[in-house]
């Protein structure tokens, strides 16, 4: 079994959905710690307010409050099972269609309430 | 067949789309001053914009990532923000002296103020970008540059004095004002090797499917094309020298510029320069907003590509609209565009350290590149190149804003 190495192989990698489409950037990696057990890798994190917490607590909090407003399952980090992620060089494939999930939320209000509203786009 | 056909299309493009406001403006001052003597920088520049551009298609063939991608997973977020921050920043700047390039070309002929031309300018640009396609923007605006074709022919109408020329090849120091020397000759630099370059040629790459078999082809384009570009700049600068020099004429205000081809050509050079100008800014616009567009999409794992529709990548295409706003805004408030040419070239050439060595750290990781990392000897010119140009635009940028010499 080779090994995987989280932050060169897992973190900050690009992730694919099911259908071919980028869904984002692993942005956090998250471990369970278990009484006397080795710690155990359960989900990752997708989305602004994990990478914005990573860069700075407090710009973290402010872009939660933001990202809040974009709807259901947002203003929080997105979590991914890593039951559902598979290693794909050059990046990690999600068994999971995302534009039906709270990844895409920005990337369909923006589509909606902006391009669409502009001739033949 | 067909892929030599697209190597010379390759040639040709990068033939078209190298002179923009930064390469003409800083050759004409360079020209102006120094005559001959900046040609050595000229070289210099395109070796390393050569070497920097090989590098960049190389990486996107092999690894199948694009610089920023690669550069947020090897680098980590932190890292990251760091020359994409600086890139933005100066890129922005660039990319509004673009705008005013574009800008006062319309002045030039109408004679209605720059400012006026901002909005319409960017407007077209984003035209351009919103429904237009990579190939339109890559290859029509810049088969449309070949007309700067006419700064060689006015060179050699001229008739410059080969043997001087030949020895302004080898770099010598300044005769006089030696801070103001180095401040030219570090625009000159920072209008070839510009980051937003391999960001958009490493972008380019992916949406074209390049692979190993693009390795060859990437290597004569980099290396013909850009050579052929360095070449107008040399043009633009023999000119300058022969126009401006005998005249006592230094290249401070923008409505100077044309005098290039009008003093060789009266108005139909006039109207050369101004069409060149135009063409060139317009093409080097929709680069750099695109550039700028790639590098945070790819930074942010988002859908991008200027072949898809703007509704299938809309952070993407609203970015690249926003930088459009962002950088027309700067024309608007009424920055002199020669001064903020100079400003952001100069800025370039400072930043060149920070934007190029995590890129050369790619370039010799073998996770990404296999067996084709980079030569030692290529390693080593850009490492001492881009050192070099930052530590000399740190110092000669305050002491050009201070007027020393």
């Amino acid at each position: 079994m080779t090994p995987i190495h989280l932050v060169r192989d897992v973190l900050d990698n690009q992730l694919i959905d099911a259908t071919g489409k980028n869904a984002g950037k692993v942005d956090g990696i998250v471990l369970e710690l278990r009484d006397g057990q080795p710690p155990r890798v359960t989900f990752i994190e997708v989305g602004p307010v994990t990478l914005a917490r990573r860069l700075n607590r407090r710009l973290g909090g402010c872009v939660a409050r933001i990202d809040a407003r974009l709807g259901a399952g947002r203003g929080a980090p997105i979590r991914i099972p890593v039951s559902r992620i598979a290693l794909d060089e050059p990046s990690i494939r999600v068994d999971l269609v995302v534009s039906s999930t709270p990844i895409m939320a920005l990337e369909k209000w923006l589509r909606e309430k902006i391009v669409r509203r502009i001739p033949w786009s | 067949m067909k892929r030599w056909l697209g190597v010379a299309l390759g040639i040709v493009t990068s033939i078209g789309g190298f002179l923009e406001i930064g390469s003409i403006a800083t050759a004409a001052q360079g020209g102006a001053e120094y005559r001959y003597q900046l040609a050595w920088v000229i070289v210099f520049s395109t070796v390393c914009i050569a070497l920097l551009i090989e590098m960049a298609g190389r990486f996107a063939a092999v690894s199948k990532h694009t610089i920023a991608d690669a550069m947020r997973e090897r680098f980590g977020i932190h890292f990251f923000m760091v020359p994409l921050t600086l890139v933005f920043c100066i890129s922005l700047l660039t990319l509004a002296a673009e705008i005013g390039g574009v800008a006062v070309a319309i002045e030039l002929v109408t004679g209605i103020h720059y400012t006026v031309w901002a909005l319409p300018v960017c407007l077209l640009a984003w035209i351009l970008l919103w429904y237009g396609t990579f190939s339109i923007i890559e290859n029509g605006v810049s088969l449309l540059g070949l007309i700067t074709i006419a700064f060689v022919v006015a060179a050699v109408h001229l008739g410059p004095d080969w043997h001087e020329l030949a020895g302004g090849i080898v770099p010598s120091l300044a005769a006089k004002q030696p801070a103001h020397y180095w401040f030219i000759a570090v625009s000159i630099l920072g209008a070839s090797v510009s980051p937003y370059l391999f960001y958009f040629y490493s972008s380019g790459a992916i949406e074209e499917n390049w692979n190993e078999t693009n390795l060859a082809p990437n290597r004569v384009t980099a290396a013909v094309g850009m050579g052929f570009g360095g070449f107008l700049s040399v043009a633009v600068l023999v000119v300058a020298a022969l126009v401006y020099a005998p005249r006592g004429v230094k290249v401070e205000h923008y409505q100077q510029l044309p005098l290039l081809l009008s003093a060789p050509w009266g108005r139909a050079g006039f109207l050369i320069f101004s069409g060149s100008l135009f063409i060139t800014c317009i093409g080097a616009t929709a680069e750099i907003a695109l550039a700028l567009a790639y590098k945070i999409a790819q930074g942010f794992g988002w859908n991008w590509g200027e072949d898809l529709e703007p509704r299938d990548d809309a952070r993407f295409s609203l970015t690249y609209t926003m930088i459009l706003i962002l950088s027309m805004l700067l024309v608007l408030v009424g920055i002199d565009p020669l001064k903020l040419t100079n400003l952001a070239m100069a800025l370039t050439a400072a930043a060149l350290p920070v934007a190029i060595l995590p890129f050369l750290v790619l370039m010799n990781d073998a996770k990404y590149l296999d067996n084709h990392t980079n030569h030692w000897l290529g390693n080593l010119a850009i490492l001492v190149i881009s050192l070099l140009a930052g530590v000399v635009a740190i110092v000669s940028i305050p002491l050009e804003i201070i007027g020393g010499s």
